[in-house]
């Protein structure tokens, strides 16, 4: 892990709290996607190469997402940003493993943040139900306001809290065998989530054709670049 | 800045007070303020109505929230019954979420994502993530300003408008795309991760993806793959321990 000056830390805890802010409160420009998180804060970092891998591995995981209804899912993009630190300025087939558990771990609590905050908006929405019922426009505003502001602050502790996680698991001693089992085994498994989400999504008939049209595609392709 | 304007920008925050009580509720509530100021000089005891009307139980594709929103202000300008106000809105939640879903989370972004990583992969950087963000962008602002001014003109009619619009249709063609999109980018990043890596290392990775496949097949809702990495993680940290 790359040693972080403050400014670096503060950069990287206020992008994370656009990005948590972007997940579901404010705009949904798909800054949230880890892909992109990852990639800016590689380049906050000076390293792209790291934010790029970091950000296209927990993708695979947020491609089993379908954030529909009132669906309860991980938010994997603040704790992107603060993995991404972990994986900055060192060999990625050594640090992506471990960088990727820590983003991971991180998201399963980012689940937790978001049904803890949407608790708190039906507690206030409940504690105002009589101005809502009286047509109050200046109460309506203020739970908007509470409710953006509760998710501003989430989206800030939870990218701090990863980037404390992700310094202390800097320390853990992996020997370099164990740092590459965990980079493989994060890699296959998130293969099998992005591959599992896209089979669930196509479901039958012409979804899956272009599907498996484009697996087709994408392996020849890999086999003309990859080898 | 006009009402219109004001009311499509805070309707990129319609999830800002996101709940299980009355979910978009409160956020189009706060989005339709702006465009009720007229009926607030014109009609006042309307206004009121309206106004507790907005804001609530309500839930969509955020993304196709315009069209609910701009016919309900349409329908309390026209002076429809409060009831049937109520009613059209409670019938617009189940298609305006189907149909965004369907188009956005399970088309358009899982399409361009699949393109951004297949260019990151074949080496576009930080332009193949700046060509995603513009591509998502451009449809999506697109589509909320094409929203909001088809529910302002069609107000009750809204749901004859919705199913002769270019929804169902783009709905169903980005659910190819996005099947493409991601089969073309998988094995790409399957290959830019796992090619520095012995072969053993290589074939354990896909076997972790075919075992990951089956569990997903058979345990069906209950398999969650980030559950299942966090339990790959915890065994292979043990068997690295335990090794000699």
């Amino acid at each position: 892990m790359t040693a972080l000056e403050p400014l670096s830390v503060a950069a990287l805890v206020l992008w994370g709290t656009l990005v948590g802010l972007d997940l579901v409160s404010v705009a949904q420009t798909m800054l949230a996607r880890p892909l992109v998180a990852g990639a800016v804060s590689g380049l906050l970092l000076g390293d792209v190469e790291a934010g790029l891998r970091v950000g296209a591995l927990i993708e695979l995981f947020a491609l089993d997402v379908l954030p529909v209804g009132a669906a309860r899912y991980p938010d994997y993009g603040p704790p992107t940003v603060a993995a991404t630190a972990l994986a900055a300025d060192a060999p990625w087939e050594l640090t992506l493993g471990l960088a990727a558990t820590v983003a991971l771990i991180g998201a399963v609590i980012g689940g937790w943040s978001l049904q803890f905050v949407r608790r708190r908006n039906a507690a206030s929405i409940q504690r105002a139900s009589a101005a809502l019922a009286a047509g109050e426009s200046p109460t309506i505003r203020r739970l908007q306001y509470a409710g953006l502001s509760r998710d501003a602050l989430r989206s800030l502790l939870l990218t701090a809290l990863v980037l404390a996680g992700a310094a202390g698991a800097a320390l853990i001693p992996l020997d370099r065998a164990t740092a590459v089992a965990l980079t493989v085994v994060n890699v296959g498994i998130g293969l099998a989530a992005a591959l599992g989400g896209a089979i669930r999504s196509a479901g039958r008939g012409r979804r899956r054709a272009w599907l498996v049209g484009g697996l087709a595609a994408g392996t020849l392709l890999a086999l003309a670049v990859g080898r | 800045m006009t009402g219109r304007l004001r009311a499509l920008l805070r309707l990129f925050a319609v999830q800002g007070t996101w709940n299980y009580e009355r979910m978009l509720g409160v956020g189009m509530g706060y989005a339709a303020e702006p465009l009720l100021e007229e009926l607030k000089i014109s009609d006042p005891q309307r206004h009121a109505e309206a106004v507790i009307r907005s804001a609530e139980f309500f839930n969509c594709n955020p993304n196709l929230a315009g069209l609910a929103l701009g016919a309900e202000v349409r329908a309390e300008y026209d002076a429809a019954p409060g009831a049937q106000v109520a009613r059209l809105r409670t019938a617009l939640c189940s298609p305006l979420g189907a149909l965004g879903d369907q188009l956005f989370w399970a088309g358009v972004v899982p399409a361009l994502v699949g393109l951004a990583l297949a260019g990151v992969v074949l080496g576009a950087g930080l332009w193949s993530i700046a060509a995603f963000l513009a591509a998502y962008n451009a449809v999506r602002i697109w589509t909320a300003v094409w929203a909001l001014r088809t529910g302002l003109t069609a107000g009750m009619n809204v749901g004859t408008a919705i199913g002769r619009s270019w929804v169902p249709r783009a709905a169903d063609a980005a659910g190819s795309a996005a099947g493409f999109g991601l089969g073309l980018a998988l094995p790409l990043v399957g290959v830019w991760f796992l090619r520095p890596f012995p072969l053993p290392a290589e074939l354990g990775a896909l076997g972790l993806t075919a075992l990951g496949l089956v569990a997903g097949y058979v345990a069906g809702a209950r398999y969650g793959a980030l559950r299942y990495a966090l339990l790959a993680v915890l065994v292979t940290l043990l068997v690295r321990l335990a090794a000699p």
